[in-house]
């Protein structure tokens, strides 16, 4: 059976006074990847960052509308912002690793939320470093600089620092635009193993990422959803005229 | 805000390969019936070497439709394009093979213009060209109404293909002079009746190309 993870309704965005989000609703489905594709500015990072409530952080920022998680509306008042965001981790298109040891820069998430007990660190990295699968190329060297890793290898580190507090959701935002081919393949087949634990939203650029990895696929356009439906339908037949225009080129 | 595409001018280039092809299939059909029903012996040699030329199309055509799929990576309505440019091409190749099938059986059928004619063979044969040429301008067009008349013109065709071979059957049964023959114009008549599938083929992925509905396994009547 499949469980809806995310479900928005009728959400609005505003920055300032600029409409970014145009009444989304979406239902998300639980450990699938979802994809949103759509030219720059469209929309998606926002919305991306309105399922963790990052958009909090802006200034201005004004949101109408509901995105319910497990039943619960993320945007109540009584909802603990940190809580959620343990829930709903997020990576970003630049890795941001720390200036810090392989090893602390995924223990921090885990020490933050009051876990001291260096066996039960221990076990957490190790398993948070091999479901990133990273492990076998750090496991060495845990105590070296995370700075001195490539950017494929920064990439997965960060994505091990998301997995390492527990979540439920993982957010990406281009992860592996940065990358080259073969840190590309291994992000993206990371992703695919990922999404038997995890429920996966990925914003990409690259529309034939987005084809392999995803099982639906969201097309955004003006800050409104113009189609969401299966990947496979919506690379070989959409059903709306301008996502066949984006998808094969014609414009964007 | 419209791109400018690199595939653009790939799908030209195939498009324009997939017309020639029509066109020169649509000659050597046209002449294989031509030769049939004149017994001319010069115009069946010339389809047969003609066919050369379609065969080494069918490979460039092939060619090409990897390269876009290798280089381009089609999608949506691209990709459905592309697909079906491959499908249309096999046919079209196949069509060109059967025409030559015929013109190799007209020599031992010269002495026997008439019984081509009582058994309907070269009406039969006029109707073919005439329902490729909608095929062809079909592949042209690609007008979904007209693919719908051009299957159920096939159908029509088809069914009195049957007809024609089951006559020619009892024929064979009830007069053994004629066997030889008749089981040569046997051929004839199940070549043509493949050459209509075919065409419904190409109707078909000409359906496919325009709203990716796959019609294949429908049955038509
Ligand atoms: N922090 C911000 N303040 C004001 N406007 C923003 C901010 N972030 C994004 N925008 C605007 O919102 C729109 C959507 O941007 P974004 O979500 O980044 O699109 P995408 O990720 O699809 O490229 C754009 O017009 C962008 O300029
Ligand atoms: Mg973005």
């Amino acid at each position: 059976m499949i469980v809806d993870k995310i479900n928005t309704e009728d959400m609005f965005l505003y920055y300032s006074s600029k409409m970014a989000l145009n009444n989304i609703s979406i239902k998300i489905p639980e450990k699938k990847v979802t994809a949103f594709i759509g030219p720059s500015g469209c929309g998606k990072s926002t919305f991306l960052r309105s399922l963790n409530r990052m958009n909090d952080l802006i200034d201005g920022v004004k949101i109408e509308g509901k995105v319910i998680i497990d039943n619960i509306n993320i945007y109540d008042k009584n909802i603990d912002v940190v809580t959620l965001r343990k829930k709903v981790g997020m990576v970003f298109q630049k890795s941001n690793p720390f200036a810090k040891s392989i090893y602390e820069n995924v223990a921090y998430g885990p020490k933050i939320n009051g876990i001291k007990d260096k066996s039960q660190l221990d076990e957490i990295v190790e398993m948070a470093l091999k479901n990133a699968a990273i492990w076998d190329e750090v496991k060495d060297r845990l105590g070296d600089s995370a700075l001195g890793l490539s950017g494929g290898q920064q990439q997965r580190l960060c994505i091990a620092r998301t997995l390492a507090v527990n979540p439920e959701i993982v957010l990406m935002d281009e992860p592996a635009s940065a990358l080259d081919p073969l840190s590309t393949a291994k992000i993206e087949e990371l992703i695919v193993q990922l999404k038997e634990n995890y429920t996966i939203v990925i914003v990409t650029h690259n529309m034939q990422q987005a084809a392999r990895i995803s099982d639906n696929t969201a097309f955004f356009y003006l800050g409104e959803l113009i189609e969401y439906d299966r990947t496979k339908k919506i690379f070989t037949n959409p059903d709306k005229k301008q996502t066949e225009d984006y998808i094969t080129g014609r414009f964007g | 805000m419209e791109n400018y595409r690199i595939f653009d001018s790939e799908l030209e280039k195939l498009t324009h390969k997939v017309i020639t092809m029509c066109s020169q299939v649509n000659e050597q059909l046209v002449d294989v019936v031509l030769a049939l029903k004149t017994s001319d012996l010069t115009l069946a040699r010339k389809v047969i070497s003609n066919d050369e030329f379609i065969n080494n199309l069918d490979v460039k055509i092939d060619k090409l439709c990897q390269k876009i799929f290798a280089l381009q990576q089609p999608v949506a309505s691209d990709l459905r394009y592309i697909i079906s440019a491959l499908k249309i091409n096999n046919d079209l190749e196949r069509i060109g093979d059967h025409a030559v099938n015929i013109a190799k059986r007209i020599e031992p059928l010269q002495d026997y213009k008439q019984l081509i004619e009582e058994f309907g063979i070269d009406t039969l044969g006029e109707k073919t060209t005439v329902l490729f040429a909608d095929v062809v301008e079909l592949v042209k067009t690609h007008d979904l109404a007209f693919a719908e008349k051009v299957m159920t013109k096939a159908g029509e065709i088809k069914d009195e293909c049957e007809g024609i071979a089951s006559r020619i059957l009892s024929e064979m049964m009830h007069q053994s002079e004629v066997v030889v023959v008749a089981a040569n114009i046997l051929i004839i008549t199940n070549l043509l009746d493949r050459i209509t599938s075919y065409s419904t083929n190409i109707a078909e992925s000409i359906t496919f190309v325009v709203d990716g509905e796959i019609v294949k396994h429908r049955k038509h009547n």
